[in-house]
């Protein structure tokens, strides 16, 4: 019995060497660090994209964005625990033309290791399966919506957008789009590849000569849209831009008659 | 031993053998290979005069590869394999004389065999392509520093790009492994020279015969295409783009080379007693960069060289028209580009381990930890290039795989953090030039990973792939991680590799003008990309003035630090405060030799008892 109560004195157990290490000055001030830095990066995630990033005109556009706010704000805790312990160490930092005494000499700390790895990979599959899941959000949208969707046939040359609405019998270098409508944006080029980015509306697919690729997204907001070549085409690859219009839908048939083509 | 500091060891001049060898240099190369362009330039002409793109392409391309050749030819680079061929080899006297024994600065400018010599070598040319690459990097920024600006036109922005871009790769990918794993590393493990030095010379002249390639671009109409060299873009481009092609292909066998030499020494050339547990991590990292080197570069040069016969001679790799395929492009170049940005990465943190348990006085927290660190990136790193094409539309089925395989990168890049802040923690960290490094990786290194994430996230790169947010990413990992790595490795080594010390005053000036610079540029093109201003573009919109010129009000602060850098070294390599032959009190076996380090290195060839990172209180 009284063996027992010596063999305890001498050696904490292990969880009463997890709550000495929580009380040590070194962890209480970094712990307070963390906290503030964590704060900042909460906030910066949340003030930054949002002041940035343009409307949000689609629902891929609102994942898009959301997953970099959240990203933002999952990761801060680990950014405010790196940056915490660093500047923790620069408090005690040493000035001058001779090496300071030497430091801690711990070579290595399992616990800390694995405790590391594992929340190092939680983190990583929180983001793995989130981003999983808002992608098959994205493509079951697709599916869902194939049916009805308005197809528009985009056309990338060295540096013009062209729209061709097939069904509609219109071809036009604006890119108008009715509101809340599935749009399919079936997209080539004719010449050396272009990338087809209508910015507010968050997808982005590339035009290659002879293959068609393919871009779902149904504009829920009307506004304009900006419309960008996001790959390098050449000489007036900076050039290579128009606008377009989500309108309301008799606007969008007007537009249609008016261009001389036909509603369906 | 400290008698022995900056001891002149009175190296007996040898008299030169009477040997062809010891008329050649930098300048017989140079001839020989200007004469070896203009006849096959003239014969091409002579050849194939009619006025198509396909023949001039070719003339222009057989030229530039018989610049190379006949530089390594007047150069002596071929004198040994010629005399195997003849049943002989270079004599003993010969083989002395390149090494450059008793020659002076001469050696600098030869073909010459010594590691040391070689590593100084690399580290000019390294400094040559940072400035370079880095005026480039100036003038675009001064381009886009109001919408409209005009400053240059679309033509030259474009090839200021692409030029910027590949300057600044080719030269990333060297200057670790360049300067201090030639220099450096052989010391580290106790060699007195690499496994193979002739190839080394060959590695380094190889890739010095590239520059004057790569500058010729300028004259033949610039790389329009940017450093990724997209085709069919690049089909279509003009003569320039014979240059970037050339350079590629020179620089991926000089880099094989070197990877396999700088493998082989540290497999085969370690001193007694350096079992692998005891290799510092440097050793570890350098050899990994090159060995992931190995596999990678080969599909850059595949993809250039179907590129080049494309150009040259009409096949259709990538002409849709014909049944080729701009993605089988992507893929070459990608199986390469992702690789590659951890072969400049690595060697990079690498040395900021080796860094931060000499400053901080604590041994290097978990040394198996970075090592399984690193082996995890490798690994995956080859398993991930697709990511670059999720929106190519290629095989969207796809893009999910390639998300998660991404997403485990972080797995490994986090060990790495750990073994850092594990090694700092509780130390006094002793804030000389080098270890300001280790923090400045930390904070850069974290705001790369967190915005890779995003990148690698399909949902998110929808929106982000193709925008300066891209460009603001990667200059996050390549240069505020990777290059302050190397420039803390400069600042440390520097007393080994000049005997003098970097001059802390402009050292200090230059790092904090530099890590402010690169913050304010970035959060600008951070800024910029979430905006949606997409990459490489010669011209804007308002909406995004403010961003832009922040960020060129950082380029110029960046730009500034960098002159003041320069100035120090400069400096300090001709009047700097001599060095005391080990001024860090580090444990690694470069400290053991005094300055000028000798032929080989050790008198007598050191037995290694233990790791070198012995620091710490309670330790012997
Ligand atoms: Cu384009
Ligand atoms: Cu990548």
């Amino acid at each position: 019995m009284s063996d027992q109560h010596e063999v305890t004195d001498l050696a904490p157990t292990p969880g009463e060497r997890f709550r000495n290490a929580f009380n040590s000055r070194d962890v209480k001030i970094t712990m307070v660090f963390g906290v503030i830095i964590t704060a900042f990066f909460v906030l910066l995630g949340l003030w930054f994209y949002p002041k940035f990033m343009p409307e949000i005109m689609s629902e891929n556009m609102k994942r898009g964005k959301d997953v970099i706010v959240y990203f933002t704000v999952i990761s801060a805790p680990i950014a405010g625990l790196v940056i915490a312990v660093a500047l923790y160490t620069l408090l005690n930092r040493h000035h001058g033309e001779n090496p300071p005494e030497e430091g801690a000499s711990f070579r290595t700390h399992t616990p800390i290791v694995f405790a590391w790895t594992v929340v190092s990979a939680i983190f990583c599959i929180v983001a793995i399966v989130w981003g999983l899941t808002e992608m098959n959000v994205n493509s079951e949208d697709a599916t869902a919506n194939a049916k009805s969707a308005l197809v528009v046939e985009v056309t990338g040359s060295q540096w013009v957008w062209t729209f061709n609405y097939p069904e509609l019998g219109v071809q036009s270098e604006q890119l108008n789009l009715p509101l809340d409508r599935a749009v399919e944006f079936r997209v080539h080029s004719v010449d050396v590849n272009h990338s087809f980015w209508p910015v507010q509306l968050g997808v982005k697919v590339d035009a290659n000569d002879r293959v068609t690729t393919l871009a779902h997204t149904t504009p829920n907001v009307l506004g304009t849209i900006d419309i960008k070549c996001a790959e390098l085409c050449g000489l007036y690859h900076a050039y290579m831009e128009t606008q377009g219009k989500v309108m309301k839908e008799a606007d969008f048939n007007n537009w249609v008659t008016a261009q001389g083509g036909h509603v369906a | 031993m400290t008698t022995l500091d900056h001891a002149k060891v009175s190296e007996s001049r040898p008299n030169p053998p009477k040997s062809l060898i010891t008329k050649l240099n930098m300048g017989t190369g140079m001839i020989v290979g200007i004469v070896f362009a203009e006849v096959t330039y003239f014969w091409g002409k002579s050849m194939w005069d009619r006025q198509e793109a396909v023949m001039e392409n070719r003339i222009l391309t057989l030229s530039m590869f018989a610049w190379c050749i006949g530089f390594l030819i007047g150069i002596g680079a071929f004198i040994g394999p010629f005399r195997w061929l003849i049943g002989k080899d270079l004599t003993d006297e010969e083989q002395l004389f390149l090494a450059g024994k008793g020659q002076g600065v001469s050696r600098y400018f030869r073909y010459c065999t010594d590691h040391k010599v070689v590593g100084i070598q690399y580290l000019v040319g390294v400094m040559v392509m940072l400035g370079a690459g880095g005026t480039m990097a100036m003038m675009i920024r001064t381009n886009l520093i109001t919408p409209g600006s005009k400053w240059v036109n679309a033509e030259i922005y474009n090839s200021l790009v692409g030029l910027h871009g590949i300057t600044m790769i080719v030269a990333m990918i060297i200057v670790s492994t360049g300067p201090f794993g030639n220099f450096i590393l052989p010391i580290m493990i106790g060699a007195r020279d690499m496994a193979f030095p002739r190839l080394n010379a060959l590695s380094w002249w190889l890739l010095f015969t590239a520059i004057p390639v790569l500058c010729s671009a300028w004259f033949f109409g610039g790389i329009p295409t940017g450093w990724t060299a997209y085709a069919p873009l690049s089909v279509q481009a003009g003569a320039g783009m014979n240059a970037f092609i050339v350079t590629i292909i020179i620089f991926a066998i000089s880099s094989a080379i070197a990877g396999a030499n700088i493998t082989t020494t540290v497999v085969a050339m370690r001193a007694k007693g350096m079992k692998w547990n005891r290799v510092p991590i440097f050793v570890i990292g350098a050899t990994m960069s090159v060995a992931l080197a190995i596999p990678a570069f080969p599909s850059f040069m595949a993809s250039q060289m179907m590129a080049g016969f494309d150009r040259t001679i009409g096949t259709h790799f990538y002409d849709a028209e014909f049944g080729g395929s701009g993605w089988l492009y992507a893929h070459l170049f990608w199986i390469m580009g992702h690789p590659e940005v951890y072969v400049i990465l690595i060697p990079g943190v690498a040395i900021l381990m080796e860094i931060a348990p000499v400053f901080a006085r604590s041994p290097l927290f978990s040394y198996t930890t970075a090592v399984v660190g690193f082996a995890g990136i490798v690994g995956l790193s080859v398993l991930v290039w697709a990511h670059h094409m999720y929106i190519s539309g290629w095989m969207p089925s796809l893009n999910g795989p390639f998300m998660v395989t991404t997403e485990m990168i972080s797995i490994p890049t986090g060990l790495l953090f750990l073994v850092l802040l594990g090694t700092i923690w509780r130390g006094r960290p002793w804030m000389k030039l080098p270890m300001l490094g280790v923090y400045a990786l930390i904070w850069n290194f974290l705001i790369g990973g967190i915005t890779g994430i995003y990148l690698s996230d399909v949902p998110a790169d929808d929106y982000l792939h193709g925008s300066m947010f891209v460009t603001a990413h990667f200059h996050y990992t390549l240069m505020g991680a990777a290059l302050t790595g190397a420039i803390a490795g400069l600042a440390y080594w520097f007393p080994k590799m000049t005997g003098r010390m970097l001059d802390e005053r402009s050292g200090y000036i230059s790092f904090w003008t530099v890590q402010i610079g690169f913050q304010v540029l970035f959060l600008g093109m951070f800024a910029a990309g979430s905006q949606g201003q997409p990459r490489r573009v010669a011209d804007y919109e308002q909406a995004f003035a403010t961003s832009d010129l922040i960020s060129t009000i950082g380029a110029y602060l960046v730009g500034i630090g960098m002159i003041v850098l320069l100035y120090s070294v400069v400096h300090s390599w001709r009047k700097g405060k001599i060095a005391p032959m080990n001024p860090w009190g580090a444990k690694t076996l470069e400290w053991t030799v005094p300055y000028p380090i000798y032929l080989e290195n050790f008198h007598e060839a050191p037995v290694v008892t233990s790791d070198p990172y012995g620091y710490g209180r309670s330790e012997k």
